[in-house]
């Protein structure tokens, strides 16, 4: 017995079968540019679409706001931000305060503000280890920069990327979201990992035309 | 006295005997750390033959109507020593078990058959036959029917020229604490009989110990 | 600088580093110069708490927010401003700000309120210092701002004050509590309808409050907010848990709602995005399940719920453990919900997380209890939990730092040797488990030292004579020590240990606890202030003389000192359980020679004045049938025809009026009973009526 074979041209038929309204894809999109936060790119789909965001444009700016900063590297003008907005957001998410933090000593790091940043370390990390055991692991990964002279090239140098703002940029902005009762992921991205686990499950019955490369959606033929 | 399992630390009783369930009442001479002793006759075509047997029990669950404890066999002519085996009883409490054994290779012309055998089977035959006793109250019935099956061998090998594929039909005396039973096993003489009589290892009188799990 | 990181163990690494006091005076400021004005300035001071006494707004309101920013999130900084006296300083703000109303003060009402909330977040400390501060009220009076914001401020401070066990009481059955409490509810801005949620939470803890808050609209309204923001959910989720918790009338309410809809709506939340809002939904179904079980029978809901709280497990924080405890509590007692725990894998998936290496002690206490609960009452779960390799985990938890956690892994040691099966197997005899259960026994703490008591009192049920290994590795002694203790529950598990280290036990393992024990001891445990106490140090006399004849002689022994004790307690003896345990000793000792029943006549009969009845008789006519079958088998014992002076005996108990008892008990409804009874009289007629 061997996997069924779905054709180029049968897979397309069915493909085309499919009707998608356009007013859901609008919502996708719209829903997609209010979630990362791109005002003005939603203030123009709306104009142009006619569809309506499911959050409230201004609250969009504050949340913005507190990501540009973190993003930017000035996580105490972040910080203040979000307590501006929730002050129950930092206060009930230690871990998402212990990120903060982590980014605060790494900033310091990258300005070369090395006395500062071991004074920093010991009045406000140290705290954190301390209040909850589940921290010490990456505090101890984070104040390891401290131990290197040269600290792009140490073991823990991923933590001065900028990969690592945009990472603790995202946890802010989700938990901001959250304290709005919002869905903290687009959709489109939650569609996307449905797509890769239909894909893979639909493998192990049949050969067909898959989609490898996300970005450009392109059908790949399936090697008979 | 049962074995309870209990949480609090303080043991509860339950007070008075039977609350409305069929199933059968507890009896003291079929409690943890009652001893019988008596025979198991292996005859077979060609020779008569008997062993000493000695019956322990070590737990006993009537709400799952669950049973267990030792076997020991003496006088076995292919063993230097005793033979101690483990079981495990079934209670036919129409509740967790009925009179069909549904299981062991053990067929419904299996299970009439040897259940027939004791005289105390009779007046509940017919209801039996009809629906395997589920309509039956047991709770004020003098006898106590189960199954026992031994599951291993607890002070010799597999090797011991022993089997233990088969398991017995018991009826129990709750007068006198008598059990009697026929051990079952396709592949072994039919009707072996297990006759046991509760001892009271050199008293004259029957005394009692119990432990209880929390 | 080093070049490379120094592994040291896990908690001392960052001590390696760094020294971590913060010091407390750190009131003075840093020496160093090249410190920057940005850490000087986070660092908590006095200086700062001064300046929020200012008379110039901009600075207060600079200090406020200054303070403010630094406290969020930060436990340690809280306990240190606390420590600086920032709570009454910023309640003064605030108080000041409502009663000046100087106009544009929203500012500092918004700052303060934010203040004071974050100190009473997750502190205790914080919440006293606001609560001593005065500053209560003055929040409830922002609630009546017209400005949004100083009410969601407010609002939230307050939430937090009572979130917090330390919180006033709020009584709902006063009138004008309840109308705010309502008004909070029905109120349009989100925080406020939390807050009411809340108070809720808090203070309703009787059934007359819980009615009191339906008939006032209060479940009706909490319903609605289940299909409400995410705020709104989840304090609504918290609030009708409390309301319902073991109350049926109210727990049918909200289950009969709109036919089932208010539960169909709860049933759908337990499938939502955020699982926090999954695990309220979980435990309000929980709640509705210990009212009554047959709620949750449709849909296989019992099933989902499982399933659910073992998924939640996966979720990291306090989310993961409270579903491991939500779990237990879930099945705890209830045979068929640990069946079909067992069948969704339940142990499978909790072993699974024992693997982790980094297992925090809340979590490890949950899971641990988790298992106890699984195996309380099935065989099946037992043998699958036995033969799990991370069994070998549960054995290590009773080395672990937190009391809490060893406590755990002796009740699920208490809970997986309840196996007979195993315990016939010889499968805990063992040094690797009992040796450190034996040392529990010293615990600091006593709640380790109960629960490792009860486990060894299972263990030592072990049926393949290796007691004679528990002696070696002086248990018994230990066990000896702790009948002695002033602590009752102490003394009760020690004796019921012995009790079953006992049970069947060879003549030296009796001889040994009889002779350490001493028959006084023993003799005045059979008269311990507690009834419980007394109770096991006689069951524990009827398994020292059950086996061998010449056991019995241990009551006999200095002077029949227990046998005198067993009957001074007969005389007087409080609880059925007593006196069942003390006849089954008479049993034991009539099942003996001539001599130990004669003496045991004699103690039935002694100092008699005429016409007082024995209390045989009156046992033989209890309710108790537990207490009538153990009686008789006394009189079957003593009537024993095989026996010289059986038929002198029998026209004693005769003259008595035991006999013509015995004959009302022809007919007895208890079983036992009644074929002990026709026993007796069998063996009686065998001496002429």
């Amino acid at each position: 017995m061997s996997k069924k074979v779905i054709t180029r041209d049968e897979w397309e038929k069915k493909l085309n079968d499919v009707k998608i309204r356009k007013e859901d894809m609008n919502k996708l999109v719209m829903n997609f540019l209010v979630t990362e936060g791109y005002v003005e790119a939603a203030e123009k789909f709306r104009i142009e679409s006619g569809t309506e965001p499911d959050i409230d444009l201004t609250t969009i700016t504050e949340r913005m706001a507190v990501k540009k900063a973190v993003q930017c590297g000035n996580v105490v003008d972040a910080i203040e931000k979000v307590n501006d907005l929730n002050p129950e957001i930092l206060d009930t998410n230690p871990l998402l305060f212990f990120h903060l933090q982590q980014q605060r000593l790494i900033e310091l790091i990258r300005n070369g503000k090395v006395e500062e940043a071991l004074e920093f370390a010991q009045d406000e990390l140290a705290p954190r280890g301390e209040e909850n055991q589940s921290f010490l692991e990456e505090l101890e990964r984070t104040v390891a920069l401290l131990a290197f002279e040269d600290v792009s090239n140490c073991p823990v140098g991923e933590l001065l990327d900028m990969s690592q703002r945009h990472k603790t940029a995202s946890e802010v902005n989700a938990a901001i979201l959250t304290s709005q009762s919002h869905e903290k992921d687009p959709k489109l991205t939650s569609l996307l990992k449905m797509l890769i686990w239909a894909q893979n499950q639909l493998d192990k019955k049949a050969a067909y035309p898959r989609i490898n490369d996300l970005s450009s959606a392109k059908l790949e033929d399936p090697s008979v | 006295m049962p074995v309870r399992v209990v949480d609090s630390s303080a043991p509860s009783q339950v007070s008075g005997g039977n609350s409305g369930s069929t199933c059968p009442q507890p009896c003291t001479l079929l409690s943890v750390g009652q001893a019988f002793s008596g025979t198991q006759n292996v005859s077979n075509v060609q020779k008569d033959e008997a062993w000493r047997v000695n019956v322990r029990i070590q737990g006993c669950d009537l709400d799952h109507g669950y049973l267990c404890g030792t076997m020991e066999a003496l006088n076995v002519p292919m063993a230097d020593t005793p033979v101690i085996t483990f079981w495990e009883g079934e209670i036919v409490d129409t509740k967790n078990h009925t009179f069909f054994t549904g299981k062991w290779e053990a067929t419904l012309e299996d299970d009439i058959r040897h259940w027939s055998k004791f005289p105390s089977f009779s007046p509940l035959q017919s209801q039996v036959e009809a629906d395997g006793g589920k309509s039956l109250d047991l709770s004020n019935y003098p006898y106590i029917f189960m199954r026992w099956k031994e599951l291993y061998f607890v002070n010799v090998g597999t090797d011991c020229g022993l089997t233990i594929a088969g398991f017995y039909y018991v009826c129990f005396s709750c007068s006198d604490g008598s059990i009697n039973g026929f051990y079952y096993d396709p592949n072994s003489s039919p009707f072996q009989k297990l006759e046991l009589k509760s001892t009271n290892e050199g008293r004259s009188g029957f005394s009692f110990s119990s432990y209880q799990l929390q | 600088m080093a070049k490379s990181l120094v592994k040291t163990e896990r908690k001392q690494g960052f001590h390696f580093l760094f020294p971590l006091e913060i010091p407390l005076a750190s009131a003075t400021m840093p020496t160093s110069a090249s410190v920057s004005a940005a850490t000087s300035a986070s660092r908590p001071s006095t200086d700062l708490v001064a300046r929020l006494g200012s008379s110039d707004r901009e600075v207060q309101l600079k200090a406020l927010r200054d303070v403010k920013n630094q406290i969020i999130g930060n436990r340690t900084k809280k306990l240190t401003y606390i420590k600086l006296g920032a709570v009454p300083a910023v309640a003064s703000v605030l108080s000041d700000a409502i009663d000046g109303s100087v106009c544009g003060s929203s500012d500092l009402l918004v700052q303060s309120a934010a203040t004071l909330g974050s100190f009473a977040c997750g502190v205790d400390a914080g919440v006293r210092a606001v609560l001593d501060a005065g500053a209560l009220p003055y929040l409830v009076r922002l609630l009546s701002s017209s400005d949004e914001k100083v009410i969601d401020s407010g609002a939230r401070s307050l939430k937090m004050v009572y979130q917090s066990k330390l919180a006033p009481k709020y009584d709902v059955l006063q009138k004008s509590n309840m109308e705010f409490l309502c008004s909070l509810l029905n109120s349009e801005n989100e925080n406020a309808n939390g807050l009411g949620a809340s108070i809720i939470t808090n203070s309703c803890k009787t059934s007359a409050e819980q009615k009191a808050l339906c008939d006032n609209g209060v479940l009706t309204k909490l319903i609605d907010f289940l299909d409400g923001s995410m705020i709104q959910r989840e304090a609504s989720l918290e609030s009708l848990a409390s309301i319902m918790n073991e109350n049926g009338e109210v727990t049918s309410l909200f289950v009969e709602y709109e036919r089932g809809q208010a539960l169909g709506l709860l049933v759908k939340l337990t499938n939502e995005r955020s699982a926090r809002t999954r695990l309220l939904a979980c435990e309000c179904l929980i709640i509705i399940s210990n009212v009554s079980s047959r709620y949750l029978k449709w849909k296989g809901i019992e099933t989902k719920l499982i399933s659910y709280l073992l998924e939640l497990l996966e979720e990291p924080g306090h989310i993961g453990d409270e579903a491991s405890f939500a779990l237990s509590n879930y099945i705890e007692d209830k045979e068929d919900l640990q069946k079909l725990a067992c069948d969704a894998n339940a142990i499978d998936v909790l072993c699974t997380h024992l693997q982790n290496q980094l297992l925090q002690p809340k979590r490890f206490e949950g899971i641990l209890l988790a298992l106890a609960n699984i195996c309380s009452r099935l065989e099946i779960c037992r043998a699958k939990l036995l033969h799990m390799q991370e069994f070998n985990s549960i054995n290590d938890a009773l080395h672990h730092d937190c009391a809490d956690v060893r406590a755990a892994a002796c009740i699920c040691l208490r809970s997986v040797s309840r196996s007979v099966q195993n315990l016939s197997a010889g499968f805990f005899m063992n040094e690797k488990i009992v040796m450190p259960v034996l040392q529990l026994l010293h615990d600091p703490s006593l709640t380790v030292q109960l629960a490792a008591l009860r486990a060894i009192g299972n263990i030592v049920v072990d049926f393949r004579t290796h007691k004679s290994r528990f002696m070696k590795w002086g248990g018994v002694k230990q066990l000896i020590q702790l009948s002695m203790s002033m602590n009752s529950a102490i003394r009760l598990n020690s004796l019921w240990a012995l009790k079953n280290l006992t049970f069947e036990a060879d003549n030296q393992c009796k001889e040994r606890v009889f002779r350490e024990l001493t028959a006084s001891s023993l003799a005045s445990l059979i008269c311990d202030p507690e009834p419980c106490v007394q109770e096991q140090a006689l069951a524990l006399v009827r398994n020292l003389i059950d086996g061998s004849l010449d056991s019995i002689e241990y009551v006999f022994v200095e002077g029949s000192i227990i046998l005198n004790a067993i009957g001074r307690h007969l005389e007087r003896a409080s609880t059925a359980e007593c006196k069942v345990q003390g006849m089954y000793v008479l049993s034991n000792i009539a099942s003996g020679s001539e001599i130990h029943k004669d003496s045991l006549m004699e103690l039935l009969f002694q100092d008699r004045e005429n016409g007082d009845p024995l209390y045989i008789l009156n046992f033989l006519q209890s309710n108790d049938s537990h207490l009538r079958t153990a009686s008789v088998w006394v009189i079957v014992n003593l009537t024993n025809p095989s026996c010289l002076g059986a038929s002198g005996r029998t026209v004693k108990l005769r003259n008595a009026g035991v006999i013509s008892q015995l004959k009302n008990m022809v007919n007895d409804p208890c079983l036992d009973v009644k074929l002990r009874v026709r026993t007796v009289l069998g063996q009686c007629m065998t001496f002429g009526e």
